[in-house]
């Protein structure tokens, strides 16, 4: 029983920290990102814009928004009694 | 003691009603004890006004409740064995039309609920499926004995009250913490020298988004569990006889009631959770809310169920520590603590109490006695709660430092009628 448990948990904290620390911190990148691009009152030292950052900034957003549909995709699919799998990439299968 | 009225009413029937009445007002209590899990943040961080954000878990819950079209009936086999593996009864406690699986569920159900009444009258965010679990666990006891109770499945894979409810309760807040405390520290380490202007937007973003998901996860797991335990109850009585699917009225009257119950929002538990724990900021209300859903979505994902409400906790308390210089009121954190250790055996001892009481008197006086403690503890906590009222308005008032959950309510009432 310890055993089944240790190795269910530690799938589980490397899992979450890795989405669940990972997401906050792709948010952040993201908002950083954009404040560097717009420069000035953005940034507390009011430096110089760095437009070419933009699209860094809202890839990372997109990431974040992209894991979220996909936690979506994961409660809705086992509503209707499906797993997601990441075995083969991505399929549902059938619980 | 088994014949019909003069009204044609057995006991059997009374009893289906009652269970199928107390199934749906423990998904009630389930509701509102559980909306502070994923909307406490938003709320304290005024990321959604508190209605507002009531309103939206209330929707999201519903539409979870409503999107679990496979559900399981075999909830209860985690911890007591009522019934096989297809889920139907054990058929030992068929006879006269399930009196004894009926009265255990009965009895079980109110020993949820009225542990959930005393650690919401408490301001004690505790575990629902705690609660429940506990009180089944408890009129097993006292119906079947000791070896009516699942401990630890046959040992092939996590299961029984150790594998599938205490285990992960002592791991799910250390877990989540970690997770919290780590995304914690990276936002701020990532928007370090960024005007708070530029980011609160963003943040506050990201805060509804996760918590919404932790909503509607919420409605597809705990509203399943009520689902299954009245499903239960109507093969044992025999007006179902399918193991593999609900009547469509128990999955909307299930989805209601939790929905109903999110709506009303367990003020003081959300007090104690946005408030009481940390004084929390949009940056960590994200963070929070954002390993609140992994936890939650990962674990279920690899078949090991966690209790919404000690994720959350841990999730909050995380995003408390991983700031630097942020207050974490262990105190708070720690009466909470206590409050889980004693909700499975209390909700137990409940349960094990009413069976006794309602098999011991017997018959239909038995029944009435048992609901009528059940409504008389009920009438006289909400009566309490309702001295202390914590509301919309006064939820997010300043937490006196050495208060207690329940007694910073009552300071805060005194600040908030003052003022107005």
């Amino acid at each position: 029983m310890m055993q089944l448990f240790g190795g269910a948990l530690g799938q589980v904290l490397l899992v979450s920290i890795l989405v669940g620390a990972g997401l906050p911190a792709l948010v952040g990148l993201g908002i950083r990102a954009l404040a560097v691009s717009d420069g000035g009152s953005a940034m507390v030292d009011d430096a110089a814009p760095r437009p070419a950052l933009k699209v860094i900034g809202y890839l990372c957003f997109a990431v974040a928004v992209a894991v979220v549909v996909l936690g979506l995709i994961i409660i809705i699919s086992s509503g209707f009694g499906y797993h997601v799998s990441f075995a083969n990439g991505f399929s549902l299968v059938k619980k | 003691m088994r014949e019909a009225d003069s009204a044609g009413v057995t006991i059997e029937l009374l009893l289906l009603i009652l269970v199928i009445g107390t199934a749906l007002a423990f998904d009630f209590t389930n509701g509102f004890h559980d909306t502070g899990n994923a909307m406490a943040t938003s709320i304290a961080t005024g990321a959604l006004k508190p209605k507002v954000a009531v309103g939206l878990s209330a929707i999201l819950n519903l539409v979870g409740a409503l999107l679990s079209v496979e559900v399981a009936l075999t909830v209860t086999n985690a911890v007591v064995k009522l019934q096989d593996s297809t889920g139907a009864p054990n058929s030992a406690l068929l006879a006269d039309q399930g009196y004894t699986l009926l009265l255990i569920v009965f009895c079980g159900l109110v020993g949820g609920i009225v542990w959930n009444l005393v650690t919401w009258l408490l301001g004690l965010p505790s575990s629902s499926s705690h609660a429940l679990f506990g009180g089944l666990i408890g009129s097993t006891i006292a119906a079947l004995g000791v070896s009516g109770v699942n401990w630890f499945g046959d040992g092939t894979k996590l299961d029984g009250v150790i594998g599938k409810v205490i285990l992960p309760a002592v791991a799910s807040p250390v877990v989540a913490g970690l997770v919290a405390t780590i995304g914690t520290w990276l936002v701020f380490k990532t928007t370090v020298g960024v005007a708070e202007r530029y980011t609160e937007r963003s943040f506050r973003w990201g805060q509804i988004g996760s918590a919404s998901l932790v909503s509607l996860a919420h409605g597809t797991n705990d509203a399943q569990k009520t689902m299954g335990v009245i499903t239960l109850a109507l093969i044992a009585y025999g007006s179902w006889t399918d193991t593999t699917s609900i009547p469509v009225w128990v999955k909307f009257a299930c989805a209601i009631a939790i929905a109903a119950g999110t709506y009303t929002g367990g003020w003081r538990l959300i007090r104690t959770l946005g408030k009481g724990l940390v004084e929390i900021s949009s940056p960590q209300g994200m963070a929070a809310e954002a390993s609140s859903a992994a936890v939650i979505l990962t674990s279920s994902q690899l078949g090991f169920a966690l209790s919404t409400t000690h994720v959350a906790t841990g999730s909050i308390l995380g995003s408390g520590l991983g700031r630097k210089g942020a207050t974490v009121r262990w105190g708070v954190a720690g009466r909470m603590g206590v409050a889980w250790l004693i909700t499975l055996p209390a909700a137990g001892l409940v349960g094990a109490a009413c069976y006794f009481i309602g098999n011991g008197i017997g018959g239909l006086a038995g029944v009435l006695v048992v609901l009528g403690i059940m409504v008389a503890l009920s009438g006289w906590m909400m009566a309490r709660a309702h001295a202390t009222a914590v509301n919309s308005h006064n939820v997010n008032d300043e937490w006196h430092a050495d208060a207690t959950p329940s007694s910073s309510v009552q300071a805060g009432l005194a600040e908030s009628t003052s003022k107005s």
